[in-house]
Formats: C-alpha cells, sequence, structure tokens
C-alpha cells in the first residue's frame, strides 16, 4: 500500500511563498484560490527576544477527513494512496466541504464563471502524479529552503518515514480526530 | 489534456473553470527541454523550460543545477510575465504631450533610426556627454550597453551600482586587490550575514546557510530588523539603522585590542597594521555602543565569535553601501576585520576570485579605448573611487598584478542623482538626452521627486523596458524588452569573477520585442558605428566568444549549456601565496590603503555618522523622533518590479512597514491602517505592519512601490502612484550626504516620524512630495549648483612620490607603492633581472622583443606567431617540428655511424630526410614522424614492434633478427 | 481566515426551510390529532409552507457554485445534506398535494383533481408534517455536525433550530390559517378559533422554550466553551453582532412577542407578534450561519487580511490574451 504524506520542516520555512505561487501558477488556480498558504503571527514576544516561524499548510489529507463524508454528490472524496481531491465534474459546490473542513483548506473561487464555480483543494498534485507516478508536488520541487517532503509513509526507506521515525513531528488539530497527514517539525525542539 | 497556450494567452483561460486536469504533458511527443535561467534577479537559478512548437508550455527549477531546483515566486511567474497582457510588445513611438500615454507602434528598425538620428543631433549640437544612460540590475548585458556608450563617445553611463556592491568592492579591491565575495561556505566555522537577509533575497544561498548551520556554522546576524533570516541565526545584533560603520569599527578595535588578530598573516602580508593599531584605538567598543544601540560586551561577543571561529566569512550585505556617506567607510572596515583575521582568500574564508583568465570578462568586451581621454573627464560625478580617476588606478593595478581588469560598467560610472540634478540644472553641463535600460529611476533612484522632474524635463528621453512603468510613460520612444525565457543568460557576477554559468533562450522573443545586446547593436549600428565593433548578431555567438578561452569541447553556446552548464576553474585558493603576495600596488594587504590616500581619502576607515543622527543633527530629533531604514529586499518583490504579476501582487497587495507594538500603541497605529511616514523631504504612505521585529524607535519600509494597474495619465504628479508609496520619496541623494568615496547615497538611518492617514488626508496631494535641490519639502526648487555644494569629506591633499632616478624610463609606468616600473600597454613589471614579468603565467618576457622565455627550450617564443628565438634573439630554424642548429659543429654528440649536415642536424649517410633526434636516439621523419633506426634507417613499427627495411621490406626484430615470413 | 463560505441565501434558505417544516408539522398535529375534520382551514398555510419551500430552494439552488447539476446532490447515499434535499422534496410534493385537494374550492376547474386528492388529504398532510418534522431537524443536525465549527458543533443548536422553526411555524400559521382557499362555514371559523388560541399556548412556550435554549447555549459557550467558541459567543454577547442579538433576535424576536401574545389582543397578538417572531427566526439563522467561527491556525487571521480583496483593482485590470502595447 501507499499512503501519501507530507513532512514539513518549520526549521527551515523562512516564509518566501515560492510554494503558494508555485502551486497557484502550475495549477492554473484562480487568483482567489490558494491551496498553500505559508502563514504566520510574526514575530513573536518583546523586542529584541523575539521569535519568528512560519506554517505552511495545505490540505491535510487525513486519514479520517471530514470532508468527504459530507458530500452529497460523491465529488469530495479519497485515493487509496491518501490523496484527498474533489471531482469537479461531480461537485455541485454546496460548500458543505468546504465548511466540515476544520482547516479552511477548501474553496470555490469568487472569480470564476458564477455558473461553474466548484470546490477546489491541493490535490498532492494529483494530476501531475498521474502522468508521472514518481512526480513530486510542485510546492515541494520549488522549495529553495527544502522544507517540504513529499512520500510514502507506507514504505519504509522513504526520507518521509525516516523523517517521522527520528524526529518529533506535530500534527495540526488532532483533537478533531481528522488524523492529518501533514507533519511538522517544529521551530523549537525539533530534535527527537 | 489542455494546451497550456490556453492558459499561457489568457488568465481569461484561467478564469473559466476547466473541469479536465490542467497538467502538462513534458513527456509528450514534441516538447523539448532546454536548460535555461531564472532572470528575475541576480541568484539566477537553473530552469528547465519545455517548448513545444516554438512556445513555452511549462518551466520547472532545474534539480542538477546549484538552485536544487528551487525557485521563488518570481521565477514560477516567468510563464505569466512572458505573456502577461501589460508587457510591452512593440516599439512605440510617442504621439501625444509627454506623459499623455499616446503612442503610435513603429517598426523596431524605424525607430532605431530615428532615434539614432536624435542622438547624433545631439551629439553634434552638444557633444557624445549630453547621452547619458541609466541600466538596471543585471536584467541586461551591460557590456553592450558600454560598448555602445564607448563607441559614441559619452562616459555618462551608469546604474544603482552605487547602491549595491560596487564602492565596497573597490574599498576592498583598494585593501587587499579584489573584492573577497566568494564566501566559502563548506570549510567556514562562523559566517556574518551583514545587513542581508538571503531569506528574502537570495534563497538559493539561504539553503545552504541553513544546512551549513545545521552542521555547526556559527551565524552572526546584522540587522536592525528580525528578519526572515535573523529568525534562524546564532547571534543578532540588532543595531541602529546605519551604525554599521560604528559597529565595523568597534569589532576592529575589539579584534585588535583583545589580541585575537592573525598575527602570522599580518606579519607575512599585511602593510600598516601598526598605524592601523593606533588609529583604530578610539573606536572602543564602549564609544560604538551609544552610536549602535549594542552593548560592549554583544560588539565583544561578536568579534570573538567571527574572529575565533576560523575560518569565518562575511557575506556582502547591500546595507554596506546604502547609509549615505558613512556606506564606505563601514565597508572598508569590514574588509579590515577580514585581513587583520586572516580570513583572506583561505580554504573556509572569503575568496578573492579574480577576474576570468580564461575566457573573456566583460572589460574585454567593453572596447573601452575607443573612449577619448577627454571624454573620460567629463563623466558627471564627484565621487573618485567609483568613476575613473579611482577606477584608472584600480583597473592599471589590476592589470599590473592579476593582468585583467574589471569592467567600466557598474565599476567606473557616472553618479546617476548627479546627472538627474544636470538635467535639471545644467551643472556641470545639460545633459540633453537619456536612455533607460531596464529601469524604472523614479522608484529605483533616491529622492523619487527629483528624478521624476528630471525624467519629465530631459528633452529626450528612450526607455528600453518589460512595462510601461512610470518612467516610460513620460519616453519619447520605448522600446520592447526581451525577458527570462526569451533570452540565453549567463552569469558571470559583473565579470568580477572566474566561474561561469550559463542557460540557453528558451523560446525567440515574441511579437517585436528585442534583447538589450541587439538593441544596443542596432542603435549603435544606426549612430554609424563600425560594423566590425558589432561582430555579433545574437548573444550566443558573443557568449560563444567569451567562452572559447576555456577550451571546452564545444562548438557553441548551446552544447555548452547543454554539455557543461557551470565552468568553475579549478579553485585555487591562498592564491595570494602563489602569486607572491597580494593584488595591490604594494603587494600587500594594505591596512592603510595607498590608493585611497591618492584619492584624496583617509587610508583607514575614519568614523563618520549617518546624515542624521542625534550627535550630528540634535536639532531634528523633536519633529522626526524615530530611525527610517529602507531599501530592504522583501519576497515577493524584487526592487520595484512584479507589482503586474498577479498572483503574487495577490499575497502581498498593498505596502506595509514594520513598526514595533510598543510605539504603535503609543501613535495610536493598528495593524492594517494607513499611516505618513516623513522625514524631511517629504512624506508617504504604507500600512502598519504592527510587528516586534524592530526597535521601538526604528521604522522599517519597504522600497520599490508603484502601482501599475492605474492610469498613469491620470495624475502626472503621481503617474502610477509612484510617489505616494515610494520610500525613495524619503531617502536623499544631497551631494553632503552622499557617501564621499563611492557616491552612495543614504537610504537608512534617516530621521522620521510616523502619523495616521485622517480622514482629511488620507489622498496624496502633490504637495507631499515636493522636489528640491538641495532636498528639503519645505523649500520647493533648486537653491545651489550641485556643483558648488560641499562633500561629505574634503579630500585630504596627497603629494605624489617622486621617482627616484629622475624621469621615468620611456614606455614605463612607475609605481610608487612599491618603486617598481611597469611596461605601458602590456603592463609588464621590469623586474631587477631586467626582465619583464607578465603577471598572468608569470612567465619572463624579453624587455625589448616582448618575446616570452621558454626555460625547456632556452628560447624565446613570440607568442603572437608562433617564432621562436634563440637567446640571441636569432629566429630558430625548425625541420618540420625538430630544431635545426646551423653551423659546423653539432651542439650535441653525434653517433658515429651518422654524418652531421651544414643545415644544422645529423642523419645517416644519404637519408637526408631524416632527423637525428638526441634526446631519443631515433632518426625521425619530420614529415611522417616516423621513428628509424639509428644504425640501419630501418622504420620502427610499433604495433608489431619490429624494424622493417623500407626498401626490401624486409621485417626485423628490435635485435636486428630477420623475421621469416 | 476566510470566512462565509455560506452566504445570505444558505441562512435565508434555513430559515424557510424551519418555518415550512414548522408551517407543515403544526399544522398535521393539529389535523392529525387535535382538529380532525377542519383540514381545509389548512390549505392556506401550507400553501405558504410550499411557497418558503419554493424559495428556500431556489435560494439553496443560488448558492451552489454550479446550480446547473443541483441534481448531483442525490448521487451518493451518506450526506446529511442528501438527506436534507430528499426531506424537502417529499415534503413539498406532498404538501402540494394537499394543497390541490383544496384549490377546486376556489377555482372550480381544478375540482375533478380535488375531488380525487381530497380523500387523502389528511393523510398528505401527515407525511408532510413528517417530513416537515425531519427538515426541521435537518437544518440544525446539518450545521451541528461540522465540527470544525464551534458554534455550531453543539447539540444545543438542532434543538434551538427545532423549536425556533416550529415557534414560527405558529407565527405563520397564526397570521394564514382558513384563508384562502378554504371557504369557511360557522364551524371551520371556530376551529380557527380554536386553533389560533392553542397555536397561541404553544408559540409562548415555545417562545419561552427558545429563549432558554438559546441563552443556555450563548451564555454556556461564552462562560465554558473553547476559545473560538468563547470568541464567538463574546460577539454575540457584547462584541459586534450583540444590537443585532439582544436588541434583534432576543427583544424584537422574543421578548416583545412574548409580551404581546401574553399581554397583548387584537392585532397586537395576531399580527404583530407573529411577524415579529419570524423576523426574529430568520434573524437566529443569519447570526447562526455567519457565526461559522473555526479555529484558527495562528497567523492564518493575519495571512488573509493581508491577502488582495477579489475586487482588487489589479485582479480584474488584465486579461490574458489582450496585449495593452
Amino acid at each position: 500500500m501507499t499512503r501519501y504524506v507530507m513532512v514539513i520542516d518549520q526549521r527551515r520555512c523562512i516564509g518566501c511563498h515560492s510554494c503558494t505561487v508555485a502551486c497557484r501558477t502550475w495549477n492554473k488556480l484562480p487568483l482567489d484560490i490558494i491551496y498553500n498558504p505559508v502563514v504566520t503571527e510574526g514575530a513573536q514576544g518583546t523586542w529584541p527576544n523575539v521569535h519568528k516561524s512560519w506554517t505552511p499548510l495545505l490540505c491535510m489529507h487525513c486519514e479520517n477527513p471530514e470532508c468527504v463524508p459530507c458530500c452529497p454528490s460523491g465529488a469530495s472524496q479519497q485515493d487509496e494512496d491518501g490523496t484527498v481531491w474533489v471531482d469537479p465534474k461531480k461537485c455541485l459546490s454546496c460548500k458543505v466541504c468546504v465548511n466540515a473542513c476544520p482547516y479552511g483548506m477548501r474553496d470555490a473561487s469568487h472569480l470564476e464563471n458564477r455558473m461553474h464555480r466548484f470546490v477546489r483543494k491541493c490535490t498532492f498534485c494529483r494530476d501531475k502524479r498521474q502522468l508521472d507516478p514518481d512526480a513530486q508536488p510542485y510546492c515541494v520541487l520549488t522549495c529553495h529552503q527544502k522544507a517540504r517532503v513529499f512520500g510514502d509513509l507506507d514504505d519504509p526507506n522513504s526520507e518521509v518515514s525516516k523523517l517521522i521515525g527520528s524526529v518529533k513531528t506535530e500534527r495540526l488539530f488532532e483533537e478533531f480526530g481528522t488524523e492529518p497527514q501533514i507533519y511538522y517539525i517544529p521551530e523549537l525542539g525539533g530534535k527527537a | 489534456m489542455t494546451e497550456i497556450s490556453k492558459t499561457a494567452t489568457g488568465l481569461k483561460g484561467l478564469m473559466c473553470p476547466d473541469t479536465e486536469s490542467t497538467e502538462v504533458d513534458i513527456h509528450a511527443d514534441g516538447v523539448e527541454m532546454i536548460k535555461s535561467l531564472c532572470y528575475f534577479c541576480h541568484a539566477n537559478c537553473g530552469v528547465l523550460a519545455y517548448v513545444k512548437d516554438g512556445d513555452v508550455i511549462k518551466i520547472e527549477g532545474d534539480p542538477n543545477y546549484s538552485s536544487q531546483g528551487g525557485l521563488c515566486c518570481r521565477g514560477t511567474s516567468a510563464l505569466l510575465h512572458v505573456n502577461h497582457p501589460a508587457r510591452i510588445n512593440h516599439a512605440l513611438k510617442r504621439v501625444g504631450e509627454k506623459g499623455e500615454g499616446k503612442w503610435e507602434q513603429i517598426p523596431y528598425d524605424q525607430a532605431i533610426q530615428e532615434v539614432a538620428d536624435k542622438l547624433n543631433q545631439i551629439k553634434a549640437e552638444s557633444g557624445a556627454e549630453a547621452v547619458a544612460s541609466a541600466g538596471g540590475t543585471t536584467r541586461t548585458d551591460d557590456w553592450a550597453r558600454r560598448r555602445f556608450l564607448n563607441q559614441f563617445g559619452t562616459p555618462n553611463g551608469f546604474h544603482n551600482a552605487l547602491l549595491c556592491w560596487i564602492p565596497t568592492f573597490m574599498a576592498e579591491t583598494c585593501v587587499a586587490g579584489w573584492s573577497p565575495f566568494e564566501t566559502d561556505l563548506g570549510g567556514a566555522k562562523s559566517l556574518i550575514l551583514w545587513g542581508m537577509n538571503p531569506g528574502a533575497s537570495t534563497l538559493g544561498g539561504m539553503h545552504g546557510y541553513t544546512d551549513l548551520q545545521k552542521a555547526g556554522l556559527k551565524i552572526i546576524m546584522v540587522d536592525p530588523r528580525y528578519s526572515e533570516t535573523a529568525s534562524k541565526a546564532d547571534l543578532w545584533l540588532p543595531l541602529r539603522p546605519g551604525s554599521d560603520a560604528a559597529l565595523a569599527l568597534a569589532m576592529l578595535n575589539a579584534i585588535i585590542y583583545g589580541g585575537m588578530a592573525d598575527y602570522d598573516f599580518i606579519g607575512q602580508w599585511c602593510d600598516g597594521y601598526d598605524e592601523l593599531m593606533e588609529h583604530i584605538a578610539e573606536y572602543t567598543p564602549e564609544w560604538a555602543a551609544p552610536i549602535t544601540w549594542l552593548t560592549p560586551e554583544q560588539i565583544r561577543q561578536a568579534a570573538a565569535m567571527y574572529a575565533m571561529n576560523k575560518p569565518g566569512c562575511i557575506q556582502w550585505g547591500c546595507t554596506w553601501d546604502q547609509i549615505g556617506r558613512a556606506s564606505t567607510t563601514g565597508s572598508h572596515a569590514i574588509a579590515l576585520l577580514r585581513a587583520v583575521t586572516g580570513n583572506l582568500d583561505v580554504p573556509g574564508g572569503d575568496g578573492m576570485p579574480g577576474p576570468a583568465l580564461n575566457f573573456l570578462t566583460d572589460e574585454e568586451l567593453e572596447l573601452n579605448e575607443c573612449l577619448p581621454e577627454e571624454q573620460k573627464a567629463k563623466q558627471i560625478s564627484r565621487y573618485k573611487l567609483t568613476s575613473w580617476p579611482g577606477y584608472q588606478i584600480i583597473s592599471d593595478t589590476a592589470r599590473r598584478t592579476w593582468g585583467k581588469t574589471l569592467p567600466t560598467e557598474w565599476f567606473c560610472e557616472a553618479h546617476g542623482p548627479s546627472v538627474f540634478k544636470a538635467i535639471l540644472t545644467g551643472d556641470p553641463y545639460q545633459v540633453r538626452a537619456l536612455i533607460c535600460n531596464a529601469t524604472n529611476p523614479v522608484n529605483s533612484y533616491g529622492d523619487a521627486k527629483m528624478t521624476l522632474a528630471a525624467i519629465k524635463a530631459v528633452e529626450f528621453l528612450v526607455v528600453v523596458d518589460y512595462w510601461m512603468t512610470p518612467t516610460a510613460l513620460f519616453a519619447d520612444y520605448v522600446f520592447p524588452a526581451a525577458g527570462a525565457l526569451e533570452r540565453p543568460t549567463i552569469v558571470t557576477h559583473y565579470g568580477a569573477t572566474d566561474s561561469l554559468m550559463g542557460g540557453r533562450r528558451a523560446i525567440q522573443p515574441k511579437y517585436d520585442r528585442h534583447t538589450d545586446m541587439v538593441f544596443w547593436r542596432k542603435l549603435g549600428l544606426a549612430c554609424g558605428q563600425d560594423p566590425a565593433n558589432w561582430p555579433w548578431e545574437t548573444e550566443e555567438e558573443a557568449y560563444y566568444e567569451v567562452l572559447k578561452g576555456i577550451g571546452l569541447p564545444v562548438s557553441n553556446y548551446n552544447e555548452f549549456v547543454d554539455n557543461v552548464r557551470m565552468y568553475y576553474p579549478p579553485l585555487h585558493q591562498s592564491k595570494f601565496e602563489s602569486n607572491g603576495g597580494f593584488w595591490t600596488p604594494s603587494g600587500k594587504v594594505e591596512l592603510n590603503s595607498t590608493i585611497l590616500r591618492q584619492l584624496g581619502f583617509p587610508g583607514m576607515p575614519t568614523y563618520i555618522g549617518t546624515i542624521e543622527n542625534p550627535i550630528d543633527t540634535p536639532e531634528l530629533l523633536d519633529e522626526y523622533p524615530l530611525v527610517l531604514t529602507t531599501g530592504g529586499g522583501f519576497m515577493p518583490y524584487h526592487h520595484s518590479e512584479h507589482f503586474q504579476m498577479q498572483g503574487i501582487r495577490y499575497l502581498y497587495p498593498d505596502p506595509y512597514f514594520s513598526i514595533n507594538p510598543e510605539k504603535a500603541e503609543e501613535l495610536g497605529i493598528e495593524y492594517g491602517d494607513w499611516c505618513w511616514i516623513e522625514t524631511r523631504r517629504g512624506r508617504i504612505k504604507m500600512r502598519a505592519n504592527v510587528e516586534p521585529e524592530v526597535a521601538p524607535e526604528v521604522i522599517f519600509a519597504p522600497r520599490g512601490w508603484w502601482f501599475p494597474e492605474r492610469d498613469g495619465s491620470a495624475d502626472l504628479n503621481n503617474p502610477f502612484g509612484c510617489l505616494e508609496s515610494n520610500v525613495n520619496v524619503l531617502t536623499s541623494v544631497d551631494e553632503e550626504h552622499c557617501d564621499p568615496m563611492g557616491g552612495s547615497w543614504a537610504n537608512r538611518g534617516l530621521l522620521c516620524k510616523v502619523y495616521k492617514c485622517t480622514e482629511l488626508d488620507h489622498e496624496y496631494k502633490a504637495e507631499d512630495t515636493q522636489f528640491s535641490i538641495p532636498g528639503s519639502v519645505a523649500e520647493p526648487g533648486i537653491h545651489v549648483k550641485p556643483s558648488e555644494q560641499p562633500l561629505a569629506r574634503e579630500p585630504i591633499p596627497f603629494e605624489m612620490p617622486q621617482y627616484p632616478d629622475g624621469e621615468v624610463p620611456e614606455g614605463y609606468d612607475w609605481v610608487w607603492q612599491n618603486n617598481t616600473l611597469y611596461q605601458k600597454g602590456t603592463n609588464y613589471k621590469l623586474d631587477a633581472s631586467g626582465w619583464l614579468i607578465n603577471p598572468r603565467n608569470k612567465a619572463y618576457y624579453d624587455a625589448y622583443t616582448g618575446w616570452r622565455y621558454d626555460a625547456n627550450d632556452e628560447c624565446l617564443v613570440d607568442d603572437e606567431t608562433g617564432k621562436r628565438y634563440t637567446m640571441d634573439r636569432e629566429e630558430i630554424k625548425y625541420m618540420g617540428a625538430y630544431r635545426l642548429y646551423p653551423g659546423a659543429t653539432a651542439p650535441f654528440e653525434v653517433p658515429e655511424q651518422l654524418v652531421w649536415k651544414e643545415e644544422g642536424y645529423a642523419t645517416l649517410p644519404g637519408r637526408d630526410e631524416l632527423i637525428y633526434d638526441a634526446n631519443s636516439g631515433w632518426l625521425i621523419d619530420p614529415e611522417t614522424n616516423v621513428y628509424h633506426d639509428a644504425y640501419y634507417g630501418w622504420a620502427y613499427d610499433p604495433n608489431a614492434n619490429c624494424l622493417i627495411d623500407m626498401e626490401t621490406g624486409k621485417r626485423y626484430t628490435m635485435e636486428y633478427q630477420e623475421i621469416a615470413e | 481566515m476566510k470566512h462565509h463560505y455560506w452566504e445570505p441565501p444558505i441562512a435565508l434558505y434555513l430559515f424557510l426551510g424551519g418555518l415550512a417544516g414548522g408551517i407543515l408539522f403544526l399544522s398535521a398535529i393539529m389535523d392529525s390529532f387535535v382538529l380532525p375534520n377542519y383540514t381545509e382551514i389548512f390549505a392556506w398555510p401550507v400553501f405558504w409552507a410550499i411557497v418558503c419551500v419554493a424559495i428556500g430552494c431556489v435560494f439553496l439552488i443560488i448558492d451552489l457554485g454550479q446550480p446547473g447539476v443541483f441534481w448531483r446532490v442525490w448521487t451518493t447515499a451518506t450526506s446529511i445534506i442528501k438527506w436534507g434535499a430528499t426531506f424537502l422534496v417529499i415534503a413539498a410534493v406532498f404538501a402540494l398535494l394537499f394543497f390541490l385537494a383544496f384549490i377546486g374550492d376556489a377555482w372550480p376547474i381544478f375540482a375533478p383533481l380535488s375531488d380525487f386528492l381530497k380523500p387523502a388529504a389528511s393523510f398528505f398532510l401527515g407525511v408532510a408534517g413528517f417530513f416537515g418534522l425531519c427538515i426541521m431537524m435537518y437544518t440544525g443536525i446539518m450545521l451541528s455536525t461540522l465540527k470544525a465549527h464551534a458554534f455550531w458543533a453543539t447539540p444545543a443548536l438542532p434543538v434551538l433550530f427545532t423549536v425556533s422553526a416550529i415557534s414560527t411555524g405558529c407565527a405563520a400559521i397564526t397570521l394564514t390559517l382558513g384563508g384562502w382557499p378554504a371557504e369557511l362555514d360557522l364551524f371551520s371559523m371556530i376551529a380557527v378559533e380554536v386553533v389560533e388560541e392553542i397555536i397561541h399556548t404553544v408559540d409562548i412556550i415555545l417562545v419561552v422554550a427558545e429563549f432558554i435554549i438559546l441563552m443556555t447555549m450563548v451564555l454556556s459557550f461564552l462562560g465554558a466553551g473553547n476559545v473560538t467558541a468563547k470568541k464567538a459567543a463574546k460577539r454575540w454577547v457584547c462584541g459586534s453582532y450583540a444590537p443585532l442579538f439582544w436588541i434583534g433576535m432576543v427583544g424584537v424576536g422574543l421578548v416583545i412577542p412574548f409580551i404581546l401574545y401574553v399581554a397583548g389582543s387584537g392585532a397586537a397578538a395576531t399580527l404583530v407578534a407573529p411577524i415579529l417572531v419570524l423576523i426574529g427566526g430568520c434573524l437566529l439563522r443569519f447570526l447562526v450561519v455567519n457565526t461559522d467561527d473555526r479555529a484558527p491556525i495562528p497567523g492564518e487571521e493575519r495571512y488573509y487580511t493581508r491577502c488582495a480583496k477579489p475586487d482588487a483593482e489589479f485582479v480584474k485590470k488584465w486579461t490574458y490574451g489582450e496585449n495593452l502595447f
């Protein structure tokens, strides 16, 4: 089995937004759709004792996604490899999945034709991987800092497995029980 | 599968949802992969362009390039850039009033001819110097521009170079003979990132820093702002903006008086240490503490971290060159930091690449010899280090020590703001025409309102650009520029390094766009310049000429990119050891620079404050209590570029300045509020980023803002909003605010105030930014001729030593520092032995003939003709490749069975066609190079290892036994 | 942080769906268990229920990104939305059948049809009423299953929505009971009076109940909710929603109608109070739907604040494919 996950090393991220722009450029997203924002609260603390870190986001491709069972048309679905995606041919854009996602990682564009707006989200570059099974998502490729690592968690030799096995990682909002599959190596205390 | 052309030609395409996969299949038939380079900043990351039917359908980062596949926001937008609807695609001729925005599209060549005619007319009426040219930041092949300007005869080419590296480079070169800018981080134990933020400017570099830091490299960050990079540093020195010179001097003091200097290095390679020690005594960390807002302990800690973790590097930071009058003082002090710690050109230290010795440097492409001396003297710049007076000395020294020199582009330029002032004031003379290539001076040069006034006032303005910028709006002709993907790229770091990287053009320029080299070439030819001086029609031809000398097995430029792409010469560190010294006039690291002294500057860094500070201008503090720093790069923009790229702009639509929450609360400012930032020179509007990334007294404002989406002609006081959020409204280019050595103007450490925009003054008005010379918004107009304004520092008179033996011998230049004569023209050193020494290969040359001495053959070689001469300067004759010794006697022992011929060789009787080779003991046929036995004259067959009698065809063993057939 | 993916049409739809459900449910109860044989007096209320469902569905479809393919809602088995849509359709169909059974009274042309349907009228109303109850509960349950939203993910919400829906149903029935096409004789006029009296009492109870549930929910979020819910509740109690909440929903929608119901007479109780209840119910849906607060990922708020608005000048300025110069 294959289980695609991403490990994001916050120790490396410097908030350049390259992943955001690469993603929206190559996935040809409408302007108001951002699959992978890189957010920060800014410097924290009192100057000069401050600290700053960035959280690159994307769909968490949860093991137990909230956004799939709520879909009335079956457009929102999950592949066997864990990829959660929306089939535009099935979506009617009722936005219940958008509201169901605890991470705010889905939306339909307001810039598109009013009659044809479908819900979009990160697909781990599913289209790209269908053309080339070894392809990496655009956000991973473009990252100068190599802060994003993509791979198969079920393969014990993959880089993601090794990272998750050796470094303390965190996941966002585990309390929702969604089992998110994006693993963060936090800025501080990342060593196991 | 959708064709990318659908999306490439249309954001419209993006607007309509395409429910099919939008993925481009790069493995499809007919798709070619081309190795290209990104062209949106200096980092030039590797790009793979996928081309189908002459159009790029996709790009990706090149994982096999040094950038490891990384591409930032700017790079990934390249395809949108190529097809952006606001790109200029045709030559435009102004048909309305200036600034009215009415254009006629005309054929490119027609526009070129019209411009050439006008330039020639101005040259005939006012002299070539009345034509000036502003350049951008390596979006161009600037050697081509200089090639044009030199042939045209004007010395007035300029860039924003004085704000970016050049004064530093020149000061460092005065100290050690080249800029030690190539950090060897792999071997370094400490690194100072000083006033640079690779986390926002050069991401490829940042990746390396992060990796190395994990491996133990100590990173010291000097930045008033808690930048992207500072967030990852080991030690962060949040100094007062602009106090870099004080910090550098204090660190120098701490190292020298803390006993942390490298005394071996200093003793062997440096000159003037005692003088420096005495000079630096007053600049203690305690002295610097109140100026820099750092504690003496912090300064000592940083000094110790750098000096004790050797080898160490100091990465150049743009800040050094943007502090105004204190700029070069700071970079000079930093140059000395490296020197006294022995980090120059050593493994793990700051490498000094020197000029490229085996391929053509930019300088060799510039035709500087075309510019007459009297025109050089007319260059508009009062700042000698970075214009002809300083360049000439530094360049001569470089030729004498390296054998090659720096380009004049970047390193020897007019002073941009002074050119703009000359347009407005006619002082020192009227500049009538300006050619702006890849630059938007209104946003990128200091004192934007004065620059805008000059752009409006100049008689004839030509702009070559991608976009309709505020500058282009006032042009008489606008030429479309070919951009990334439409041009090949060669990276030689301003012609100042010995490595070379290349990328191919992915597609031919679209529409009527042309590359800048083609522009200058066409313009030059249209102006009547000698076609022989413009031999290359395309960049590819020119670049191939550049790299031919390396001797790679490639037959054109594209092959080089496909097969080699990155050329690094063998990394020969510690070159000063093999060279027998540094590349300064004295051959030592000059801690008390002779070149600077000769130019009338202090030979050692002497403190001078920023243009506005509590000590020198205390009267300003009441009105302007905060310290402003501008000019820092920020993702996702580059200088004043990319505001048109919607995908990028969406993330950062408005300008944000940073203010500390404490101060913001005091001023009643909340996150996102529009505020005015005001200095003595005007005010601009930005939104508040309330964040403790700066000290409570510091304001950080990003550069470059304009609003290309607006109608430029709607408000000619503020076309495209180019003044309302542009930090350069706040910066100063007054003569006495500029660095007296390098001419850098003041972008940082300015005093300002900040207040919220109110209902009453929310809109920008022309009165907010009025130009004046010298700059003060309170007194608009021109108050003084720039040439009559004092400089920040009076020149220190320097008396040139006299040649000790009367007249300098004809044909030679005398260098006073090392009391040595150098041959004019070649710049070969006249050695005490009476021979000339070529600095490049250290070979000896005959002082009379210029022939090279060949130690192996004990002869002289004329490298031009290839002819060889005896030490008595008589031509050596050859039979094939074998030397003849004409005369009755042989110079070597001749075996008895042979005869000596008068022509000068030995052979078997009757076998005149063979020549005896004394080294091998064989007879050789010089025509076929076949070896023959010296007793019988039988030919040697190396395949069968036997001898053959060619007359009889019989074969013999090496022991002369006949071999039976 | 991005907010308000569901826009006003959805709030209106939830309100109208609940209202229709309330009307149908109450009518069915009255008809089946309280006052059989006066079925025709419910024709006009049921007509309005149909109108509400119809308008609600229009709003629902309008809010879809791809309205043309709204029928895809029935393509999978599990989702709550699909059940909601099914309830709506069934309730509407049976309500329509019910209404058609009486339209012949007014328009003789339909008399044969009405006569054909009339025997089953109470059955139709019963079915419609049952599915009306389902609609009422579904609107709240649908929101409360979206556990990303702290203010929705509470069992109190379906209860609140259901109570409010019945309450607005009461109000609507009060306004419409016995209207066209029913031709009232003396007995049915008495029946109308009786039903109105009962409904009047029921609505008083419901208004009180709604008040209690609402306060419990909001105040318990304020006191004991997680950070997000607390923040949202604070907005209701003393933040930007406070005027709408206290004056609009609590004052106009609950307290004043209560007073009018209890102390008022004539038009105050039969006309003004029900209208106020309807306004209150509508406001409740708006405020709840707009209170879609998600636990923010640190920095998310700041990120989206800084991003451009989709109507920014530069977004609309250039169209790829058109060259300006």
